[in-house]
């Protein structure tokens, strides 16, 4: 079923100067490590781009990480020239990982 | 051995360092102040004034705090010094003087490459900085050092250096090495590690309380435990400690100075309240290249913020775009608009009923965003759209600076630790 990513997913974000960076995470709770599998499996970079689609052309890395049950992502580029010169509303990236998180995804009902 | 952290950034809570004094024990007291975009204020500020380029925040500490830090026998280790550690250093000596206090205080160079910038190849750098490992702390700790100030060192190596002073470490103990830049990255980011900014707030206690700051509690294999005071606000988790190491890491492999940390091998482990355990992490060499943090003048930028209110918000919004365009001569480099957000209908309140459309110009050219750019903003003001207002006055120009990576051999930098008595040691 359709529900926020931020059911059970967790997030922090920021910049690396134009490279906007998300760590996504099961949270510690129940199903974890049926959880932690449908994640992985879930992002790719052409997840990422569906859920952002200002990072429609850019280049993006997903790196698994399944011993912190989760992922870490790199946007390069999101943020144009970095904080200072950023025209982007979140020019640091800070809330990405909480937007990413209130996009609705389809779940899995046995996760919930 | 306890290590803590007590800021973040530079801007962060001013009273964390008395409070990780005061509130429970600790060996090393830590603190980072040094961002990319840190460097580049600091930068301004060592134009106008060559004895500046240090973190001010960390003097204002330092009157405070030293005395207890000497008493407690605890060294305070942090990148204050920023572009300029020397200063910085003896900045905290005539503070420790008008204090009446003996402190054997050093510090760290070797970081600031720009005297040799254009022969390193780094282009037309406003700063560039070398990021440092942990060895020249360790070396000023062993020197009998009760406060190392360094430059750009990476935010963990002020978790390494202590531990290779305390544990002896050599530069081949990769695991313990790796173990101390986990630990250390755990921490940096201050209450990021503890309850701050951080998904699972529903899960916390949200009470009025500040989020205590962070400590590590380091063994000589290399593996921690990751917790804070007691009584202190916030919480130590999992998954606050998973979320510290999820971001800003760019790949499995963390790459440091003095060891490349393989992030798959971190195990974490929820001990008790408000303690974690970080074990199992594996190290290999370093990366050849040392990276270098370079800050340029990226250009000059300016902005407008327009207030759309009610009805046919998009026609008002399409209208005063092409009225300034039009205005725009010569037009700068980058013009770019956003709407955010669109009126609720029939609103209760005048700023529901309400939309921002910002435009946001940068040229290489001051003039082009300056004055040209505002004034033909403010010209509109009864001459466009019904309802047009600013949501701030008219500004100039402001500069702005792009950080970018660059990398320079390892031996193109010499790291010195220079003792309280001005002696100087190359760090090998």
């Amino acid at each position: 079923m359709k529900a926020p990513l931020g059911t059970f997913v967790h997030a922090r974000s920021g910049d690396k100067g134009g490279d906007a960076n998300v760590g996504l995470w099961v949270a510690q709770g129940p199903h974890r490590e049926s959880r932690v599998a449908w994640l992985l499996s879930l992002v790719t970079a052409s997840f990422v781009r569906s859920l952002v689609p200002e990072a429609a052309s850019l280049e993006v890395d997903v790196f698994a990480l399944p011993n912190l049950g989760g992922v870490n992502v790199v946007l390069h580029g999101l943020l144009g020239e970095g904080v200072a010169g950023s025209t982007r509303f979140d020019p640091q990236a800070k809330a990405l990982g909480e937007w990413l998180r209130s996009r609705h995804v389809e779940i899995p009902s046995e996760l919930l | 051995m306890r290590i803590g952290n007590c800021s973040g950034f530079y801007g962060d809570r001013l009273s964390a360092m008395r409070e990780m004094l005061e509130d429970g024990p600790l060996d090393v007291l830590t603190g980072d102040y040094l961002a990319e975009l840190t460097m580049l204020i600091l930068g301004r500020d060592r134009m106008r004034d060559p004895s500046l380029g240090y973190a001010k925040t960390f003097v204002r500490q330092a009157e405070e705090c030293l005395g207890r830090a000497l008493e407690k026998g605890v060294r305070l280790v942090a990148n204050a010094g920023g572009l300029n550690p020397a200063g910085l250093a003896s900045r905290i000596r005539e503070v420790a003087t008008g204090l009446g206090l003996s402190a054997s205080v050093a510090h760290v160079e070797g970081d600031d490459l720009m005297p040799r910038a254009s022969s390193l190849g780094l282009g037309d750098a406003l700063t560039a900085n070398a990021y440092l490992g942990g060895f020249g702390i360790a070396a000023a700790l062993s020197g009998g050092a009760d406060v190392v100030v360094t430059g750009r060192v990476t935010d963990a190596s002020l978790v390494v250096g202590p531990c290779v002073w305390r544990f002896g470490w050599g530069r081949s103990s990769y695991d313990e090495l790796a173990g101390a830049v986990v630990a250390g990255h755990v921490i940096e980011c201050g209450t990021q590690a503890t309850g701050g900014n951080f998904s699972g707030f529903l899960s916390m206690e949200r009470d009025a309380r500040s989020l205590g700051f962070p400590l590590v509690e380091m063994s000589a294999d290399g593996s921690s435990v990751v917790t804070k005071h007691d009584g202190t606000g916030g919480l130590v988790s999992v998954d606050t400690v998973t979320a510290q190491l999820m971001y800003e890491v760019q790949s499995t492999t963390y790459l440091n100075p003095d060891v490349s940390v393989d992030l798959t091998s971190i195990q974490l482990s929820d001990l008790a309240p408000d303690r974690v355990g970080v074990s199992g992490v594996r190290g290999a060499a370093p990366p050849a290249d040392l990276k270098v943090c370079v800050n340029e003048l990226g250009g000059f930028r300016n902005q407008l913020e327009l207030v759309l209110t009610g009805l046919d918000v998009e026609e008002k919004a399409s209208w005063v775009r092409a009225q300034l365009e039009s205005r725009l001569d010569p037009r700068p480099a980058v013009v770019e608009w956003t709407l955010s957000g669109r009126p609720i209908a029939d609103a209760a309140s005048e700023e529901e009923a309400s939309c921002l459309l910002r435009c946001t110009v940068k040229d290489p050219s001051a003039d082009a965003v300056g004055r040209a750019f505002s004034s033909a903003g403010v010209e509109l003001a009864l001459a466009s759209y019904p309802g047009f207002a600013l949501t701030a006055p008219p500004a100039k120009e402001s500069p702005y600076g792009v950080y970018r990576p660059a990398y320079v051999a390892r031996d193109e930098v010499a790291e010195v630790a220079v003792f309280d008595d001005g002696r100087r040691e190359v760090v090998a």
